[in-house]
């Protein structure tokens, strides 16, 4: 590689980490000398509000994800179903570039007539179709690695069956996927906005969460937008070191 | 001791005819290597006898019990792969008792065979270590002791010295081949070094495109090699053994 271009990567590079880290972190910087009002936003009820239903219900949306994931990823690992690029791609790729708010939209037109809508439950069903394919994905690529490497047929040959597979190879060797995958999905669920905002609506302590506390406050009083956001930013941060160590502590 | 018999069989890839119509007799209790150069279908064989290949024509037996249509965790089949295939999350003592566990053995039963497989294989001591911590080596006596470990009716070697290097290469045979005389297992090897091969079987299986060319002592490989193409793939050893003869 010539100097030139080294030194071009390295500036390209450094822009885009700039670009990332200032997205992130400008928020702080932009708070300025208001930091008395977002403070007095955090003693705010309906924000307290939406950050138990966005913690809560992104907890929720993980762990179904982990659970979901692992049907799916032995389904797409071990079936010879026909179109299983398809399915793949029905299952991964399309919930995470189909606009949410189309999503929103008809979760509301299928779900609506059972009273689903505008519950707490919808909050959940809205996230998870966005946010659950990372895990997903980590875990089939895993099982299907696990897979290549041909462990399964040893242990098969030395009597295991399908429930010794899974609970002691696929499972054991997928535990760090699984808990990336799950901290993905879960900062995912914690951003989700438009598909939450048709489908479940807003109500203060029912199925307000932070990004639709952070929308509808911005015009009305955008201290409490900011204190909303710097808590979401916080969160997802701490959260997602958190599901780091873990998966390191676990490997 | 059970003997391994495969009768006429094929396995196609599409296309490919990766085996055709292959037949082989492995004696109770004997060593047999099947040689043949890479691609040849060895390893095909090999899966479609443990089961996790289904053949597309013909039957194996496991002494007199067809197996052709069993589930690989029903036939008692142990295989060590080229890799060994340690569970990577499981320590020495969790991998040589793996098969014991899940076959419901009684714990102390199960501490009682792996304490006697990890001196018989000489890695006693290294029972915590992971697989990643061990040496080409050690990891092939691990995956020895586990495949044995369940007492398998037959045990399948996938080119068991391919992660050996020369210089420790004969000492692996002759304990490999002292190990499995212990034990007394029927075993079937797979290999592609002609010198290897005639060392380590009792009777050598030449392989070639799918078919077995022809089975024997490997003295009367040798002495009578049944064609050319036999004749080629054991070119080194057959050049030796003319040579000493004459």
């Amino acid at each position: 590689m010539s100097d030139k271009l080294e030194v071009a990567i390295k500036l390209m590079a450094s822009a885009v980490i700039a670009y990332m880290f200032i997205s992130i972190l400008y928020l702080y910087v932009a708070v300025g000398e208001k930091w008395n009002l977002v403070l007095n936003a955090l003693f705010d009820n309906r924000v307290h509000g939406a950050i138990v239903i966005s913690v809560s219900s992104a907890f929720f949306v993980g762990f179904l994800a982990v659970v979901a994931a692992i049907p799916v990823a032995y389904i797409l690992t071990y079936s010879n179903i026909r179109g299983k690029h398809i399915l793949e791609m029905f299952l991964i790729d399309l919930p995470q570039t189909f606009p949410p708010v189309t999503e929103g939209l008809v979760y509301l037109l299928l779900f609506g007539r059972f009273g689903l809508a505008y519950t707490y439950v919808a909050v959940i069903i809205a996230k998870f179709y966005v946010s659950a394919p990372f895990t997903i994905s980590f875990a089939a690529r895993r099982f299907y690695e696990i897979k290549e490497s041909g462990v399964d047929v040893i242990a098969r040959s030395l009597g295991a069956k399908t429930s010794h597979i899974l609970s002691r190879i696929l499972l054991p060797m997928t535990f760090r996927d699984l808990i990336a995958g799950f901290s993905l999905t879960w900062a995912r669920a914690m951003g989700e906005l438009a598909a939450t905002l048709i489908f479940a609506g807003a109500i203060p302590w029912v199925t307000e969460t932070l990004p639709a506390l952070i929308y509808l406050a911005s015009r009305e009083s955008p201290e409490v937008a900011i204190a909303a956001s710097i808590i979401t930013e916080s969160l997802s941060i701490a959260a997602l070191l958190s599901f780091r160590f873990i998966a390191r502590k676990g490997e | 001791m059970r003997s391994l018999s495969v009768q006429g069989v094929s396995k196609y890839f599409g296309n490919v005819k990766a085996l055709d119509g292959v037949d082989l007799f492995v004696k109770p209790g004997e060593l047999m290597v099947i040689m043949g150069p890479s691609g040849c279908g060895k390893t095909t064989l090999l899966l479609v006898i443990l089961g996790a290949l289904k053949p597309d024509k013909g039957s194996i037996l496991l002494g007199d019990e067809d197996i052709t249509n069993l589930p690989i965790e029903e036939r008692n089949i142990s295989y060590v792969p080229q890799d060994f295939g340690l569970f990577p999350h499981l320590n020495v003592y969790e991998n040589i008792a793996f098969g014991l566990k899940v076959k419901g053995y009684p714990r102390s039963e199960i501490d009682k065979i792996v304490r006697s497989l990890l001196e018989i294989v000489g890695l006693e001591g290294l029972e915590k270590r992971k697989p990643r911590e061990l040496s080409g080596g050690q990891k092939q006596r691990v995956a020895l002791a586990r495949a044995l470990a369940i007492k398998p009716s037959l045990l399948l070697l996938d080119e068991p010295l391919s992660n050996i290097d020369e210089m420790t290469k004969s000492e692996v045979i002759s304990n490999l081949k002292d190990l499995q005389r212990k034990i007394g297992v029927t075993t079937l090897c797979v290999m592609h070094n002609p010198e290897d091969a005639f060392k380590f079987g009792d009777r050598i299986a030449i392989m070639y495109s799918g078919k077995i060319m022809q089975c024997g002592e490997p003295e009367e490989i040798l002495r009578e090699p049944k064609n050319d193409i036999v004749k080629r793939l054991i070119a080194p050893m057959y050049i030796l053994w003319n040579w000493n003869k004459s």
